[in-house]
Parts: C-alpha cells; structure tokens; sequence
C-alpha cells in the first residue's frame, strides 16, 4: 500500500506542495485562520516573470521597503514561494508592509547570495501569499560598490482554494486541516 | 589548456578591478573586501592574473595593508612578455583568507593586476 506523501510547510528538499487536491487548509491572515479545501494546484517554476529588481543601489545603500506586486495572487488562490538573491545585496522580507518575516527577538534574518550554499532548495526562505496581500522587500547593498540591478527571484505552487464557510477558528475548526502562514505571527 | 579543479565553494566568488601600478614599490589597494550588513566578510585569494608589458621582469607582492603591504603569499615573479597567470592549484599557498582588503606592490610600474577572490560570509 502507497504510503501518503508527508508534506509540510517549510519542508526541507526540493520544493513539494504543502497539501493535495481535497484537502483542507486554515490560512493564517490577520490573526486568524480561515478554511478552505484546496480544488486545484499549479507549479509555478523559477524564471524571468517572477523575477524582481530593486535596481540601482548605491554602495551600502538600503532601498526603501518595496511591493513586491509580482506575488500578489487572485482572489481564492494563495500562493508557496520560494526565493532566492542573484547578486551580492541581502532582502529582508515584510508580509505587510511593517512585519518583517524570518525573524527572532533582536535580529531579522535575511535572503543573502549565501543561502543558497547552505539551504540550496531555499525551503528555510519559504513564505505564503494570500490573496492581494503581496509581500514587501528592502534591499541592502552590503558591497563598498555600486550596484546597477539587484535581482530576487520565486518559484513555487499555487492553489485554488473554495471557502468551507461550516467551519471558523477558534471554536469550530476541520478534524484534519493544514496551517498556512500566510503572514507573520507577531 | 590546464584543468582547473575549483574547490568546493565556502562563499562566492568575486574579481578586483584591474590595478595597473602607478609606481614601483607603492602598495595600493586591489580588492575591497565587503562590509557586510553586521559582520565583514572574509576574502580567500583563488586566482591571480598579470598583464607585464613594461620591458622589464617584476616582482609582484600581493597581501594586505597600504603602509608597509604585508604579503600574504611568497613574491610573485612576472616574466615581461608572458601569460603570467596562477589558478588556484598554482598559488603558492592554499586558502589564504584575510579579514582585510587585498593590497598590491610591483617593483616595476606598468604592470596589470587582477583576482579572483573568494568571499566567505553571510
């Protein structure tokens, strides 16, 4: 018998989807899980389109916190990207616009052309985008040079989604449902 | 042509500006190492390339520091006329790494100089 497939948010590997058709998931947008069964799921492979620039960048210079409109989804649909920095700049990364993601109390880590050595398949930058609700980035130019591009890039999964209005959070939650950050828990 | 066996990457890989020496026996500056958001990195030298045509043979101290240089590896020599060119299997001394930016000296002025260097950080 087929064993089911283990997946996960933030699994390390290649990228997987995080469920399958069917199943059910509570997405996590301002402090609250919403439900829905997922009906379909794409790939979404790295390439040009999902690349974004945050162009020139002065030596040390640090942009201001940018829309990153190319990870806004439509509407039922959220999105399970991934990314990584094509040249020498570091990203942090805000789902909205003042809430920094990947971070501890003191420190916010960042997506560095470095990542990739020692995350190759990028699953500790993984991130969840509901909706219209696209993420922010602000770029640092760690160099003592100019930088004329600064090049970030996603790839990942979308997923159809139709609302199970039966059921709300906190109080009447699915038996059986996966967790999709869709924001930072602050 | 030589088969070059690039060690197995600890950061990423970066190349100076081409430094012509204005003057015999003058350190200046080949590679800037980079700041970095909280920590500076380290600069590891995998490549040297030497342009020499001067008229002259050349010594070529490569280390860190502008007053004195302090070589990180033993004197280069650079033969007037000739590919001068050390990979990263040829350097005399493997993995040198400095927390400081790379300096260059020629005992001849005129001669071109570039790496490749190695950034390890984060």
């Amino acid at each position: 018998m087929p064993a089911l497939p283990q997946l996960y948010p933030y699994k390390a590997g290649a990228i997987e989807p995080v469920v399958l058709p069917g199943e059910t998931v509570g997405v996590w947008v301002n402090k609250w899980f919403t439900f829905y069964e997922v009906v379909y799921i794409e790939g979404v492979p790295r390439s040009d389109p999902l690349e974004f620039d945050f162009g020139a960048i002065a030596a040390g210079g640090v942009t201001a916190v940018t829309p990153l409109l190319l990870t806004e989804m439509p509407d039922n649909e959220f999105a399970q990207l991934r990314a990584a920095v094509i040249d020498d700049f570091t990203v942090i990364l805000y789902q909205g616009r003042a809430d920094q993601r990947h971070k501890l109390r003191n420190r916010v880590a960042t997506y560095t052309p470095f990542t990739a050595l020692f995350d190759p398949d990028g699953h500790t930058g993984e991130f969840y985008v509901f909706e219209e609700q696209h993420a922010f980035g602000q770029a640092t130019n760690q160099t003592a040079y100019a930088m004329t591009t600064a090049r970030m890039v996603f790839w990942g999964f979308r997923y159809v989604l139709e609302q199970l209005k039966q059921y709300t959070w906190p109080n009447k939650v699915p038996a059986t449902w996966t967790r999709i950050p869709a924001t930072a828990h602050l | 042509m030589a088969i070059a066996y690039l060690k197995p990457a600890r950061g990423i890989r970066k190349v100076s500006p081409i430094v012509a020496a204005a003057a015999p026996a003058t350190p200046e500056l080949l590679y800037q190492r980079t700041a970095g958001g909280q920590n500076p990195r380290t600069v590891i030298l995998r490549k040297v390339m030497i342009y020499n045509n001067t008229g002259a043979n050349a010594v070529i101290q490569i280390g860190v520091g502008l007053a004195p240089l302090v070589p990180i590896i033993p004197n280069l020599y650079s033969i007037n006329l000739f590919d001068n060119e050390w990979t990263e299997d040829d350097l005399p001394v493997d993995d040198v790494g400095v927390d400081a930016d790379l300096t260059v000296q020629s005992s001849v002025a005129g001669i071109q100089v570039q790496v490749e260097i190695e950034e390890v950080g984060s």
